[in-house]
């Protein structure tokens, strides 16, 4: 007989580090608010999220980050992360709005927002994020009305090859991006990989086979996906305490400063 | 922990580079053993012939008969082989039920180049396993009139939709609600929030079927979404073996 928990819980404290908060603009959220995702944490066992706000890749990330805040309301289970468009955000508005929210991680989504990924256009936000000690969030795709775009994994290694200081977390990595990523991955030691969408069979296990467990990051991709699944599978992939904690929780916790 | 009869319905032999999918015994055995999934039944339908890939699911099953069946790839491209082999899949290799992919043809599988399948099969009460959508299908097709028609044609094959378990569409349900013989399975890369909520409690729980795809996906996130989604322990039960092991008439 096969051996399941139907009644799981976590073993470990659980910090989600890919959570959409609020409405999109091209179709309806299944949950869109801050008290779903908080009845949806509670029942998955996740402590705290990191979260973004759609509007942010979509049409203006000063205004969705603006929309997030107003979100989460101070709440300190959810911990925001910024749209950033380099190639249309005001730089001085844009650093002095993440100092002031304290917010330690960036997103962006170059294929979507239609720029390069090439130094001559992030390079100087790059630096930036470098002396800040700021996290570079980087999905491997993005789907806006079904369409959907993917990341240039020539441009990635070309440009985050000049930063060897800046941690960058690819988001998202679907069986269709593994062919690119994991040779990236192998390449560059500051880049880290979020599960989300990690389905090839037994993923933690067979990455970890050319990187170490600090390089890997729970991720759901709530709300297209319950927040559970991936926590269930971690602790159903024959793999330590250790690294399920490390994935679960504590590399978001370092790679935010909040270790 | 409980002790659960966990039946994989979909899963599939063969490497895929450009997708990163590895096929071997240990890799499976030990997501089967981490997931706690008793038995995986496994197709090929990566060559060109039948032969090749029923061959290598046979060679699993003899080698793990305790934690593997066959389901029979029969190719819609060689119409002239297929009831010799699904007589040697239903002969001498002890297969459980079939599996078509019409992707590979870009003919739908209520086409009659299918029908000397389904004589065989409805001669016999076998099981169909197809995708229930189809890339090249035009925008106005009916999978409720498809399955329709197919049920009244060959009233005694199961058939099974693959993935449809994991997604949410009325007319897919209205066909489980309408027709006993129709089941759906639930592997998907989504991992789609809400969908086997969905068919379970819009189309009917005994005709939802677990699988993995794997190793195209992982076991233990595929199980994963049955474990945490909002149905009843009775209902995952049924969902993760019970179901299975009735359909196939199997014993764990």
């Amino acid at each position: 007989m096969g051996k399941v928990d139907l009644n799981f819980k976590p073993a470990v404290p659980v910090f989600d580090a890919n959570a959409e908060l609020g409405r999109r603009h091209d179709q309806r959220n299944l949950k869109d608010t801050p008290e779903q995702i908080f009845e949806e944490m509670s029942r998955a066992g996740v402590d705290r999220a990191l979260v973004w706000h759609p509007n942010g890749a979509t049409y203006d990330s000063m205004e969705g980050n603006l929309i997030l805040q107003e979100l989460i309301h101070g709440d300190s289970r959810l911990v925001p992360q910024f749209f950033c468009n380099p190639s249309f955000d005001d730089f001085d508005v844009f650093t002095r709005s993440v100092k002031d929210a304290a917010v330690r991680s960036i997103r962006m989504v170059p294929h979507y927002q239609h720029y390069p990924f090439r130094e001559w256009v992030v390079g100087p936000w790059l630096d930036w994020m470098e002396r800040e000690g700021l996290a570079l969030w980087l999905p491997a795709v993005y789907t806006v009305f079904g369409n959907t775009t993917e990341l240039n994994a020539a441009d990635v290694y070309d440009t985050i090859r000049e930063h060897p200081h800046l941690n960058v977390v690819l988001s998202e990595i679907h069986y269709s991006n593994v062919s690119w990523a994991v040779p990236l991955l192998k390449s560059l030691p500051n880049v880290h990989v979020e599960t989300s969408r990690l389905t090839i069979a037994d993923p933690v296990n067979r990455f970890l086979e050319f990187m170490d467990d600090s390089r890997i990051l729970f991720g759901s991709r709530y709300p297209k996906s319950a927040m559970g699944i991936h926590v269930y599978a971690l602790h159903h992939m024959g793999l330590p305490e250790s690294t399920v904690r490390a994935i679960c929780a504590g590399n978001l916790e370092r790679l935010l400063g909040m270790g | 922990m409980q002790d659960i009869p966990v039946v994989d319905f979909h899963a599939h032999l063969g490497n895929w580079g450009r997708f990163g999918m590895l096929d071997t015994p240990e890799l499976f055995l030990s997501c089967m053993d981490n997931a706690g999934i008793d038995l995986a039944c496994l197709n090929c339908i990566f060559y060109g012939d039948s032969y090749r890939g029923n061959d290598r699911v046979a060679e699993y099953v003899r080698k793990w008969p305790k934690r593997f069946a066959g389901a029979a790839f029969i190719s819609a491209n060689y119409p002239e082989e297929m009831v010799p082999e699904l007589e040697r899949c239903f002969g001498p290799l002890g297969m459980k039920f079939i599996k078509i992919y019409p992707h590979y043809v870009r003919v739908s599988h209520d086409d009659p180049l299918y029908f000397p399948i389904y004589e065989f099969a409805n001669e016999r009460g076998l099981a169909i396993m197809s995708h229930a959508t189809h890339y090249f299908d035009p925008p106005s097709v009916s999978v409720y009139k498809r399955y329709e028609n197919l049920v009244k044609r060959f009233p005694k094959i199961n058939w099974v939709m693959a993935h449809a378990g994991g997604g949410t569409s009325s007319e897919v349900m209205r066909a489980v609600r309408d027709f006993p013989t129709i089941y759906v399975e639930t592997c998907s890369s989504g991992l789609r929030n809400g969908g086997i909520e969905y068919a379970v409690k819009n189309g009917r729980a005994d005709r939802v079927l677990f699988g993995t795809d794997m190793p195209l996906l992982d076991a233990a996130q595929q199980l994963a979404k049955v474990i945490v989604c909002q149905i009843t322990d009775e209902e995952k039960k049924m969902v993760l073996g019970g179901n299975a092991i009735r359909l196939l008439n199997l014993k764990l």
